[in-house]
């Protein structure tokens, strides 16, 4: 079976490199082909691990060492276990389904070559984020699939946007980076480990301050990958990038890798609760936050980025709250329908001509029947309505901070889950529903390719069954290694109030955007208003970050190269030039002309008498002379 | 013969350089690519002879040159020296096989030679005398580089180059006869042979003078702030072969002395002297990061992140235990593999545009694809991205330096973002956006003799990214044996202070590898871990 943990592995690379090699040449249809093969092939080796990981088999291979030296040794070591092999599969199952509709999305692209390579190699990466069985090994995926995201990001790097989103996404990464560097250094030197194993085994008799430090410094780590308050925001400018990517690296896989990190390394985050406590509150506060940019936003995939943002959110919450097990559930159901709303907006996007205003679209969903079931049934499943995913992941999280005494937090997500609905199908009815404004602009809509649509029928289908055919084996499989909790509310009038109510005022919200939207009316009044503004704004957040950080680090660069030149260097030359200057005035001495060079040559004979009779002096008479100082 | 390898490293170029004046003008390039090729196979082969294990010096040899002096002709190579020995090879060979340079290329290649000796003398020099002599002669191929083949201000850059690291080199010599004077004070007999001063234990007055002389002459090389200055300069006016080799070798030199000489000389000095060394190392990552960033010239860009990167790595040796020093070591590796390939790139565009401003290109990603490929690697390996190159060194020394304050790491540890910062902006300048300037649309791709050179520093960027255990292994027999187990020993007599005792740990101490949890859970082992430590 080991084998089959290198094939999930390595496959990725193999159709990365194949299709790199083909990179610079013109679009071959087989390059994409041979790279969702691949895919496939890694889904399949994971599927056949994960029904051993079912049985009760976990896997831990070690293939080389990386690097060792002093007392520090980390090997290049994988793992499938109950938490990993989700994560396999999540990840596995989205990009073979987003490799497949790439094809066609990516088919008019001239570096479609280079999109598969590019595409390929994120998986890769991702998957080595997963299986990695020490920190290190989880940071090469880490920094990998930063590297791929801004291959990605910036895919059309002619254009400026693109570039700039780019470099800023692994900028503010990198940020976290160091912060996650600095936790495994703290780890290493008190616990002298950094593999999973060794941690878990002597974290418990650890010291608590440094424990503390240490889930800190990681957690901000995953704050940047997961783009949480304050760091979050290159993900909505990173939807630059081309749909399929913002699809699988940018909704479901490689925005998860922090809560998978906190998931990951439970049993440090269980001895330190405060530190547990603040994310879950960060998380309530990202995930109300970023709904309500979501709410006036006029770019479809920005709406669904801040969407993305708000759930990533509540998973923060479960995760710290200790509900592991529930966060990777919501984690792996978020996964399913989010990146099938993305493909359903990247539908849209072929079909608009690549437009992303919504308020320009309108009765699209005769043209394009079968994106508008996906794309409802998508949202339905995001705004957590009975029976499909959202409504046994997400109320879950609500409970989770129901029994666990966290009142606050759970008013928090409530609201905030009203807010998704009304968000999510806001974007439905003004693309789907009512007049055809797109005519004003003069497009022709068309349904997607048939095979694209196929392609996302497995998402489809797993928005859907996931919460009511997976929950309950699931949890069976994963508490295996996670600390199990029911999270069930016993009073079963309270539990029925509190699951009816959840589902009424989440339909309201509907109702409510029904109402605002059908017709795509603006109402001048409410937009020129200071909360509207706020909101459309960002918050002014991405406006405060370019005057507090970035200008002034340009200023303060050519400030620094200033100063290099003036005062540095200058400092150098001046040393030099008072030689330089000595010497040009002392050079007359020597004229050539006897009689003055003699005149010389007497003072300086005469200095060296006097200073050899002074010093002759001082060491004959040195003696006398302490005494006379009084020694 | 194999025992005089190390002599034949040094002579064989020079001889063959000497020779070369005799070689037809066309038949020169061949000449010099075979005869650094034969230098580059023998030092691959003492690396296949090199007992890896062991991590004492080898391949020594010894005869007296003054003995009244105690001034001797002593060879050695450890594993720490190995590597920068084959790396100088390396570089010099690949230096010559993509050399683009059409001017005087015969006394070009000759000079190249002159300076590979003088390169490979440094490194397996074990005598102080022979250090210095070959460390000073290594500037004389240098200012003729930049002085002959430079820009329009060439002879500004080179006068400044020599002159400005010739001055603080003097100050070290005088450091080393002192050294020499003391051991003779204390035996009766004059000695610069490097191993005979690792016998000597100093008070700690006489280190601290010592160590302020030699940092004066290593800082200046490395270049630290404040005294880089002429390392821009340098690499403004050199041509593309003499930025290669001064950035990926020659400022090794300043780091290498510091292992080689400053640590297990003065280890109580060089303890005390860590708040400042380290100040001094953290200004230089984050200041030059910034002025690297205010660049127009991509030249400059690269010139400034040299001495960036070098920050690290002054980190990485000061944290004083194996896996720093180890780190900075790779490190010195891996920033003469990525430097020494973007300066090769860079060169690339000015052979075909004549100028370096970033400006005047844009876009070249799509006229360009190899190019761009190649220098997107080697800018995730400058950048530190993991299974790339710089990624061991870099970890390792930061982790390193951690260990004696976690502050100097994080404030450290900006290197990565800061590098981030003025490596992305200078690559979207050049590569992204769409191409503006008519002159930039007829561009070539790299031709064969560039990618000779940047081809095998691609490979190697990435291979030892992802298996550095054959270099990391003798790197850290080396720095236990030559370098840690001396300090250690030095500062375990009565003259050792006790900052340096708490610092500083037995490298040879073996940690207990079997820990049985305690049944109680919390506050059970504060005791156990204090115990877990060294003894």
């Amino acid at each position: 079976m080991e084998m089959f943990v290198y094939i999930a592995l390595f496959a990725p690379l193999v159709g990365s490199l194949t299709a790199g090699l083909f990179g610079a040449q013109k679009k071959s249809l087989m390059v994409g082909v041979f790279a969702s093969g691949m895919l496939f092939t890694s889904f399949i080796a994971s599927l056949l691990l994960l029904v051993q990981v079912l049985q009760g088999h976990t896997f831990h291979v070690e293939m080389m060492t990386w690097i060792k030296t002093g007392d520090f040794n980390v090997p290049f070591g994988f793992v499938v276990n109950e938490v990993s092999v989700t994560m396999m599969m999540v990840v596995t199952t989205v990009s073979t389904v987003v490799h497949v509709y790439a094809i066609g999305y990516m088919d008019h692209d001239k570096s479609f070559n280079r999109f598969f390579a590019y595409l390929s190699a994120f998986v890769f990466s991702m998957m080595i984020l997963v299986m990695s069985d020490n920190l290190l090994g989880l940071f090469i995926g880490w920094e990998g699939v930063g590297v791929c995201s801004w291959l990605l990001i910036g895919f059309w790097y002619h254009k400026e946007s693109a570039t700039w989103a780019a470099n800023e996404a692994f900028i503010m990464n990198r940020i976290a980076d160091l912060a996650m560097l600095v936790g495994i250094f703290t780890l290493y030197w008190n616990l002298g480990t950094i593999s999973y194993e060794g941690i878990f085994a002597t974290v418990g008799t650890a010291d608590h301050g440094m424990l503390v430090t240490a889930a800190a410094f990681l957690f901000v780590g995953a704050m940047g990958k997961s783009a949480q308050f304050p760091l979050h925001t290159w993900l909505a400018d990173a939807m630059e990038g081309p749909t399929p990517v913002s699809a699988l690296i940018h909704a479901a896989t490689m925005v998860t890798a922090g809560v998978y990190l906190v998931v990951r390394m439970n049993p440090l985050y269980d001895l330190v609760p405060e530190v547990g406590i603040v994310i879950a509150s960060l998380g309530a506060f990202v995930a109300m936050f970023a709904a309500t940019m979501a709410l006036v936003n006029r770019d479809m995939k920005r709406i669904i980025a801040y969407s993305t943002l708000s759930q990533l959110g509540y998973m923060f919450v479960a995760a710290g709250l200790g509900a592991y097990w529930v966060a990777l559930f919501h984690l792996m159901a978020h996964a399913f329908f989010k990146a099938l709303l993305f493909l359903g907006a990247g539908n849209v996007m072929h079909a608009m001509s690549d437009e992303l205003d919504p308020f320009k679209m309108g009765g699209l969903g005769k043209p394009m029947m079968w994106t508008f079931i996906m794309m409802t049934l998508a949202s339905i499943a995001l705004a957590g309505f009975f029976p499909l995913a959202g409504f046994f992941s997400k109320d879950l999280i609500l409970e989770v901070a129901f029994v666990g005494g966290h009142p606050i937090l759970y008013t928090v997500l409530l609201l905030t889950a009203g807010l998704t609905a009304f968000y999510s199908f806001r974007l439905v009815f003004l693309i789907f529903t009512g007049e055809e404004r797109y005519k004003l602009f003069g497009f022709h809509p068309h349904e997607a390719y048939k095979y694209m649509l196929i392609a996302m029928s497995p998402l489809l289908v797993l928005a859907i069954i996931t919460g009511f055919t997976f929950k309950g084996g699931y949890y069976e499989m994963v508490t295996a290694l996670l600390p199990a909790g029911e999270y069930h509310i016993h009073n079963p009038i309270v539990y029925w109030i509190m699951t009816i109510g959840t589902q009424l005022f989440v339909g309201a919200a509907v109702l409510y955007a029904w109402i605002k939207y059908k017709n795509a009316k603006v109402d001048k009044k409410v937009e020129a208003g200071f909360f509207y503004q706020l909101l459309f704004n960002q918050y002014y957040i991405p406006k405060i970050y370019d005057e507090v950080f970035s200008k002034p680090y340009a200023e303060l660069s050519k400030m620094c190269w200033k100063l290099d030149n003036t005062v540095v260097d200058a400092t150098v030359d001046g040393i030099a030039h008072v030689f330089y200057g000595t010497a040009e005035k002392t050079h007359t001495m020597q004229d050539g002309n006897l009689s003055s060079m003699l005149r010389w040559m007497v003072i300086g004979l005469v200095a060296l008498i006097v200073t050899a009779v002074i010093f002759i002096g001082i060491t004959v008479n040195a003696d006398a002379i302490m005494k006379l100082l009084g020694h | 013969m194999i025992e005089h390898i190390l002599s034949i490293l040094i002579f064989f170029p020079l001889v063959a350089g000497v020779l070369g004046f005799m070689v037809n003008k066309d038949s020169i390039r061949a000449y010099g690519i075979a005869v650094s090729g034969i230098e580059f196979a023998l030092s691959l082969l003492l690396w296949y002879v090199f007992d890896t294990a062991n991590g004492g010096f080898q391949f020594t040899e010894l005869m007296p040159l003054i003995p009244a002096f105690g001034i001797n002709y002593q060879l050695g190579i450890d594993g720490i020296s190995l590597f920068i020995v084959i790396m100088s090879t390396l570089i010099t060979f690949l230096g010559i096989l993509s050399l683009t340079e059409k001017r005087d290329i015969k006394n070009l290649i000759i000079t190249l030679l002159a300076l590979e000796m003088t390169m490979v003398g440094v490194f397996v020099s074990l005598d102080a005398i022979l250090f210095y002599v070959f460390w000073e002669l290594s500037l004389v191929p240098m200012l003729y580089i930049i002085g002959a083949w430079g820009g329009p201000k060439r002879i500004y850059a080179s006068v400044k180059f020599f002159l400005y690291t010739f001055t603080c080199s003097l100050v070290m010599l005088v450091g080393m006869i002192f050294m020499a004077y003391l051991y003779q004070q204390a035996t009766g007999q004059w000695s610069f042979s490097i191993t005979e001063w690792y016998r000597v234990v100093l008070p700690m007055n006489l280190q601290m003078w010592l160590f302020a002389a030699f940092f004066l002459g290593f800082a200046i090389k490395v270049p630290m702030f404040p005294f880089h200055t002429w390392l821009p300069y340098a690499h403004g006016q050199a041509p593309t072969i003499g930025s290669v080799i001064l950035a990926a070798v020659l400022l090794k030199m300043g780091t290498y002395g510091f292992v080689r000489l400053s640590l297990p000389l003065f280890p109580d000095a060089t303890v005390w002297f860590i708040p400042v060394v380290v100040t001094l190392a953290l200004i230089m990552i984050v200041y030059t990061a910034m002025v690297a960033n205010a660049q127009k010239d991509i030249k400059q860009v690269i010139a400034y992140s040299s001495v960036s990167h070098m920050g690290v790595i002054i980190l990485g040796t000061f944290a004083l235990n194996i896996e720093g020093i180890s780190g900075s070591v790779f490190l010195m590796l891996g920033h003469g593999i990525v430097s020494g390939a973007l300066f090769l790139l860079v060169g690339v565009i000015y052979d075909r545009r004549h100028t370096k401003i970033m400006t005047e290109f844009g876009g070249l990603a799509s006229i360009m694809p190899a190019y761009a490929t190649i220098f997107g690697i080697m800018m995730m390996a400058s950048v530190g991205l993991p299974l790339t190159i710089n990624f061991v060194g870099e970890f390792l020394s930061l982790m390193g330096i951690f260990k004696v304050a976690p502050m100097y790491a994080l404030v450290g540890g900006l290197a990565i973002i800061v590098g981030a910062i003025y490596m992305l902006s200078a690559f979207k300048k050049v590569f992204f956006g769409n191409v503006t300037n008519p002159e930039n649309e007829k561009l070539k791709d790299v031709n064969r003799t560039e990618l000779y050179g940047l081809i095998p520093l691609t490979i190697i960027a990435i291979w030892l990214g992802i298996y550095p255990k054959p270099i990391l292994d003798p790197i850290d027999a080396a720095v236990r044996e030559n370098v840690l187990n001396i300090m250690y020993q030095k500062i375990q007599t009565d003259m050792g202070t006790e900052a340096a005792r708490e610092l500083i740990t037995d490298p040879y101490a073996k940690k207990p590898e079997i820990v049985i949890p305690a049944p109680t859970k919390k506050h059970a082992t504060q005791s156990h871990k204090s115990e877990g430590g060294h003894h």
